[in-house]
This record gives C-alpha cells, sequence and structure tokens, in this order.
C-alpha cells in the first residue's frame, strides 16, 4: 500500500466544537498527524482597510474588537502610535491607570486562554473555574472604565476615567481570592496526574525554533527567552515597577501553561504596586485638558470622567510614522501607522501575537497523535479572531 | 389483574422487565445523568439543571430532554449505510441491557439460575461495542469513523484484563455462579479478600463505558462525538443512553463480586427479594455515583495511553490477582 493511501485527511472545522474560528487541514496515518496545515482568514474582519476611512479616534473601538479577550494591548498600542505622531505624553496618573487595565486585562485573558485549553483536554472544571474567576476580574474592569471587555479607556492624551471611589480596596480583594485560589488549580488541574500525561512533553518548541519562527508571547518565555516588551522597551508606568518576566524552560505545553501562571501572580504583584505608587493628578494632557470648555472642566474634575474636547472628533496627525510595541496578554503587539496629516491614517499596519503564533500549528504537530492537536492548540492560547484581525 | 399482578411479580419477567432490567435500568439513566450534571456543576461553582422542576433542584431535566429527543427529527444523512445506521443504536441499548436477565436478586429471586451466570454477564456484556464499531463505521464520518476505531482499540485494552480480574474471583469463591459468589460473602467481602481485583476491575468498569479519564471513543474536542456524530433525536438518546446501562450492569456485577451483592441481610428477610435487591441497588447505584463523579476531577487520557494503561499496568495486575485468589484458596484450603 502506498503512503498516500495510508493518510486520511480529516477536516477539523470550521464546524468542530474545538476548531475556533479557522479551519485545521490534518493528514493523519493510524493516530499520527502526519501534517497539519491551519486555514486562518474565516473571520477576516478588514480592520487595516477600514481603517484608513474611519477618523483617529473610531478606529480604537476597531482596533479592540478582533481580540475580544485581550483588548487593552491593542487599545493601547494603537493610542502610543498615535501619541508619538501628536507628539504628546500622558500625564503620570494616566500611565499608571494605563499599566492597571492592562494587567487586569492580561490576567483575565491568561484565564481565558487557560479555561479553552482546559476543556480541549477534557477537563470542564478548569473551564468552569478559569471562567468563573475570570468574571471578578472583568467586574473590575467594568468598574473602571465602563465594559466588561471592550474598554476603549485609553484616548490619546490619558484615559477617560479616573480610579472609582473605593476601588483599590475592591481590587485588593479580588487579589486575594485569587491568590487563595490558585492552590485548588494546582490540586485539581495542574498536578492532576492526567493532565500532567497529557501536556508534559507534548509539542515541545525549542530555543532555537522558537526565536527562528518569531513567536511571540508566553509561547517564547516558555521556551526559555527571556523577550518581553515591558522590559525591553518599557512603556507606560513600568519602568518604575517591579516584576520578573516569568520564563520556563521545557517549551512543551505544560510550560506554556505555567508561564501564564505565574504570570497571572506576576501581575497581582504588578497590580498592589501600581495601586499604591500612583501619584495624584490629572488623567488627561493638559493641552487637551484646556480645550474642554470651563464648566464641563469643572464636572470632570469632580467627577474623574473626561468629556471629550471637541478636537477629538476630528483629530487631525500630522504627517509622519510611528511604531509602538506592548506586551499583551498574548504576546507583543505591534502598530505601524502612517499618517499624511489627514483625518484617517494613510496606513496602518496591526500585527497581533496570534498572527505570529498560527505557524505553530504547522510546526508542534508533526508526528504527534490525533489527541495531540487540542492539547497543543489550546496551549498556544491561539485567537483566530486576533490573527484574522 | 390479580393474574397479571402475580405474573409481573414472577422472577423470569419481574428481572428481565422490573429489576435489574428495563425498567429500573431506564429510571436510573434519567436519575444518573441529571446526578452527572449536578455534581460536575457542584464542583464546578454553578447551578446545574435546575429549571425543569425547581423545587427538586431540576430533577427531571431527564424527562425533558428525553422528550426533545423523542420529538426531535432523527435525521438520516444520504450517504450513510441506513439499514446499519438506524439499526445499531436499538442493538447498541438491547445489547448493553441484556445481561441483566442473568444477574439474581437475591439468594431465591433470579430469571434463570446458571453454574455459568458470571460467564455469561460477560460474555453479552462484550457485544455492545461491537455495534458502536458498526455505526462508526455506517456513517460514512470520518470522525465516526475514528471514533469506532478508537472503541475498538479500547475494547481490547480493557476485555482481557477485567475478564481475569473478575473471573479470579470466581477461582476465590470456585463458582461461577453469581448466587453461589454472593453467598459466600456473608463474612467477608470479596474486595477484602482480593483488592486487587477490586481496583483492577473497577478501573476497568469506567474504561469500558467512556467514563472519564478514559471518554476517548466520543473525545468532543478531537473528534465530534466518535462514532455518534452523525446521530440526532431518539437514535442518539439511545447510544448515550447505551454506555450508563452498561455501566449500570457491570456495577451489578462489581457489588456481587466485590460488596457482597444483597450481603448483609437478615437471614428470615432473605426470602423475599426486596431488601436484597435494593440493597444491590444501592451499592451498585454507588459504583455508577463514582463513575460519574470522575467527570468533574479528570481530563481524559490520548489513546496510547489508555491502551498502555490497559496493557501494562492493569494486564499483570489482574494477573496478580489471579495469583493473589490462588494462593489464598491454597491457605485457606479450598473453598
Amino acid at each position: 500500500m502506498s503512503l498516500e493511501e495510508r493518510e486520511l485527511e480529516v477536516l477539523i472545522g470550521p464546524q468542530h466544537p474545538a476548531s475556533g474560528h479557522m479551519r485545521l487541514v490534518a493528514k493523519i496515518d493510524g493516530d499520527v498527524v502526519v501534517e497539519l496545515r491551519p486555514n486562518i482568514g474565516y473571520v477576516h474582519r478588514s480592520v487595516e482597510k477600514l481603517a484608513e476611512v474611519k477618523k483617529y479616534l473610531q478606529i480604537i473601538p476597531l482596533v479592540e474588537r478582533p481580540s475580544l479577550a485581550d483588548t487593552t494591548a491593542n487599545n493601547l498600542t494603537y493610542v502610543m502610535a498615535v501619541e508619538k505622531l501628536l507628539g504628546i505624553e500622558p500625564p503620570p496618573r494616566a500611565q499608571y491607570l494605563r499599566t492597571l487595565l492592562a494587567e487586569i486585562n492580561r490576567i483575565h485573558s491568561h484565564f481565558y486562554g487557560m479555561g479553552i485549553h482546559g476543556v480541549m483536554i477534557g477537563s470542564s472544571t478548569a473551564y468552569m473555574w478559569c471562567f468563573g474567576d475570570r468574571e471578578p476580574l472583568i467586574e473590575l474592569a467594568q468598574e473602571l472604565t465602563g465594559a466588561r471587555l471592550t474598554y476603549s479607556y485609553i484616548v490619546p492624551g490619558g484615559v477617560r476615567r479616573d480610579l472609582p471611589q473605593g476601588f483599590e480596596d475592591k481590587v485588593e480583594k479580588v487579589m486575594r481570592y485569587l491568590e487563595n485560589r490558585m492552590p485548588d488549580y494546582f490540586d485539581l488541574y495542574f498536578n492532576n496526574p492526567v493532565t500532567r500525561a497529557r501536556l508534559e512533553g507534548v509539542g515541545v518548541l525549542s530555543r532555537e525554533d522558537a526565536i527562528r519562527l518569531g513567536v511571540a508571547g508566553p509561547n517564547l518565555r516558555a521556551s526559555g527567552v527571556p523577550y518581553d516588551v515591558r522590559k525591553v522597551e518599557p512603556y507606560a508606568a513600568y519602568p518604575e515597577l517591579d516584576f520578573e518576566v516569568v520564563t520556563e524552560e521545557a517549551g512543551d505545553a505544560f510550560a506554556r501553561v505555567m508561564v501564564r501562571v505565574r504570570e497571572i501572580q506576576e501581575s497581582i504583584k504588578i497590580i498592589r504596586q501600581v495601586l499604591k505608587k500612583i501619584p495624584d493628578g490629572p488623567i488627561l494632557n493638559e493641552k487637551y485638558m484646556k480645550m474642554i470648555p470651563p464648566n464641563l472642566r469643572k464636572q470632570v474634575e469632580e467627577t474623574g470622567r473626561i468629556k471629550f474636547p471637541g478636537v477629538f472628533a476630528n483629530l487631525r496627525v500630522p504627517a509622519g510614522e510611528a511604531i509602538a510595541r506592548v506586551e499583551g496578554g498574548r504576546g507583543e503587539v505591534i502598530f505601524h501607522i502612517v499618517s499624511d496629516g489627514k483625518m484617517s491614517p494613510y496606513r496602518m499596519r496591526m500585527v497581533t501575537p496570534s498572527f505570529r503564533n498560527v505557524i505553530l500549528f504547522e510546526h508542534l504537530t508533526r508526528g504527534v497523535r490525533v489527541a495531540d492537536i487540542p492539547a497543543i492548540y489550546g496551549s498556544l492560547d491561539y485567537f483566530p479572531p486576533e490573527a484574522d484581525r | 389483574m390479580q393474574d397479571l399482578l402475580s405474573l409481573i411479580f414472577e422472577p423470569y419477567v419481574f428481572v428481565p422487565l422490573i429489576f435489574p432490567g428495563i425498567t429500573v435500568a431506564f429510571l436510573l439513566l434519567l436519575v444518573i445523568i441529571w446526578l452527572e450534571r449536578k455534581m460536575a456543576a457542584k464542583v464546578q461553582l454553578r447551578y446545574g439543571p435546575l429549571y425543569v422542576l425547581k423545587p427538586l433542584g431540576g430533577a427531571i431535566q431527564m424527562v425533558a430532554d428525553l422528550l426533545r429527543y423523542l420529538f426531535q427529527e432523527p435525521i438520516i444523512p444520504k450517504t450513510v449505510d441506513k439499514l446499519a445506521f438506524i439499526l445499531t443504536p436499538a442493538l447498541l441499548f438491547g445489547m448493553a441491557y441484556l445481561p441483566t436477565v442473568a444477574i439474581p436478586v437475591s439468594p431465591t429471586f433470579y430469571a434463570f439460575r446458571s453454574d455459568l451466570s458470571l460467564l455469561i454477564v460477560l460474555a453479552l456484556s462484550t457485544l455492545a461495542p461491537i455495534f458502536t464499531v458498526v455505526m462508526g463505521w455506517a456513517s460514512n464520518n470520518k470522525f465516526s469513523l475514528i471514533g469506532g476505531v478508537r472503541e475498538g482499540y479500547i475494547v481490547v485494552s480493557y476485555e482481557i484484563p477485567m475478564f481475569l480480574s473478575a473471573l479470579s474471583m470466581a477461582v476465590l469463591y470456585g463458582s461461577l455462579d453469581l448466587v453461589d459468589i454472593a453467598e459466600a460473602q456473608k463474612g467477608l467481602w470479596g474486595i477484602f479478600l482480593n483488592p486487587v481485583a477490586a481496583i483492577t476491575m473497577l478501573v476497568l468498569m469506567y474504561m469500558s463505558t467512556s467514563k472519564f479519564p478514559f471518554e476517548i471513543p466520543e473525545a468532543e474536542s478531537e473528534i465530534v462525538a466518535g462514532a455518534y456524530t452523525e446521530y440526532s433525536g431518539i437514535l442518539y438518546g439511545l447510544v448515550m443512553g447505551a454506555s450508563y446501562v452498561k455501566l449500570y450492569v457491570l456495577s451489578l456485577v462489581f457489588s456481587i463480586l466485590f460488596l457482597g451483592g444483597w450481603n448483609p441481610v437478615p437471614g428470615f428477610m432473605a426470602n423475599d427479594p426486596l431488601l436484597p435487591g435494593v440493597l444491590l441497588f444501592i451499592k451498585a447505584f454507588i459504583i455508577i455515583v463514582i463513575g460519574a463523579f470522575l467527570r468533574a476531577v479528570y481530563p481524559r487520557f490520548r489513546i496510547d495511553q489508555a491502551m498502555d494503561l490497559g496493557w501494562k499496568t492493569l494486564l499483570p495486575l489482574s494477573i496478580i490477582s489471579i495469583f493473589i485468589s490462588l494462593a489464598e484458596v491454597m491457605i485457606m484450603g479450598g473453598a
């Protein structure tokens, strides 16, 4: 029998319980995967092209939509690029608030990824727990920004809202809850012999390959590369905060999960520091603050909620180019904006971590078992809409 | 009317139709699936089934589900082998429940008594998986095919050690008759005489009925629903129920082999089948509940890992259990 006849082509997705919005074309020989090719593009939303006809402020919600679980990263990166072109700096308090939301978002984005991964290898408990424990964080973000996922919190020159009353106590309560909750996850899920058997040694990505393939985020750090944009090219309030870049040496699916777990612990550390160190002051750049009419400005100072100055509606950005990078929950987000001085960018390039990680589907699945496909897929925390944009 | 009642309580009618037969199996199905979902929900910090009969926590959720299955259109795709596709669910369910006829309810209440009733139950229980494999082939779907093949691989890795550990108890008691085996446990239960066999058999029972962590033939995130992918409506209801019924049958056998069957039952009650039957059912029910609870604890193994476990760990253990039985028989001077 020739090799071609031995192989069975299985189309996993897009109508499959665990494929997400994409198709995996798997060629299998018995239970062994010979080749797996991701077929992406099912949820392409043309974000880059749409940005060319939208005004600068309208692009903020637009870039958030593709990566629904990790919106702050896109929001922050885009605004940072715009700010570079505008040549303005947000005030220190706004920088801290941005960091606060980014870290809250990082934790719940990691929970999202771990939950999906859990149900992909069959642990419905891990799924429910992760999605349940994501909830207090989403509620924190909701109280801070007014939205559960699509915050649009970060605007050129600052942020939209100040800390609500008594927010510090609520955050501390949630952080303490998370710390007390983590041992349960280890008891039932991470140290479960079946979980270990399914994840350890599966989908091993070597350090060299991780660098060569341009992998981003926790997947890169799980292969022992201590690369984190927060350290390499600090932004927002990160230069003033003390935290460590989490790495694991093994490079397998379990290491990728462990990086996320330990990053949650680091994020808790960062959030506590932010709330301790956060300076007083305005939350919007002075230049824009002045443009708000005096009676409204008084209201802004009292309520801590920005009323957008008129200039925001038709924000014109000076001609030029700018690149901004941010370490989001899933990895490095890059925005490149080319402006020709009009009301919309001439060109906007959005590079998302999922798009950079999609290559791993092909690379990591050669020669694995069929049941390892979801185990590897989940461990990458891959999000199809984010990759398709 | 009187005749009809007395006919129903004749053992050869009562056993297949009421207990442990189809009626109780069916009621158990309705309860255990609800309980499984409810227990998993408790661990997962949520409510589970709730709105169907709210005062009892959604206890008749499965009745509602059954009604839905009954009225849903059973879609039969054009490309399937129609005869096999339609018949296999009924045969699978029937075969899963058939072994109950050979299970005794009390020392004097059974459909028929045979010297080989243990062998009959085990032999009948092995027939059901064949239909799962046929189902995977008849569905003409790649996921179904993989699911059917997986079922086949799992069968060969659990069947031999499960039989060996069950038969080690027959060696110990010197009989293949379930009534004799249960009666021999008036004092010490089998699980204390041969714990290795008990543990091996328990794990393999869960493996044979696709309980977590062995929910491999219908792994949702890998192969949609395995051999059952193309099924809908009441046909799907039947195939889903079959594995629970099989677990119920094997749990009854496990209770008789290792948990003393209807013992301890006071001597004067032994002739009335009510109390022994209830005791036997409770023991089997606990075994099923443990199996259902595992869903909340474990992810699922990969198929090669499950086969490794079957061939490399449980098969040697089951052979050891035979030697334990032999040694005990030698020491105690024969049964």
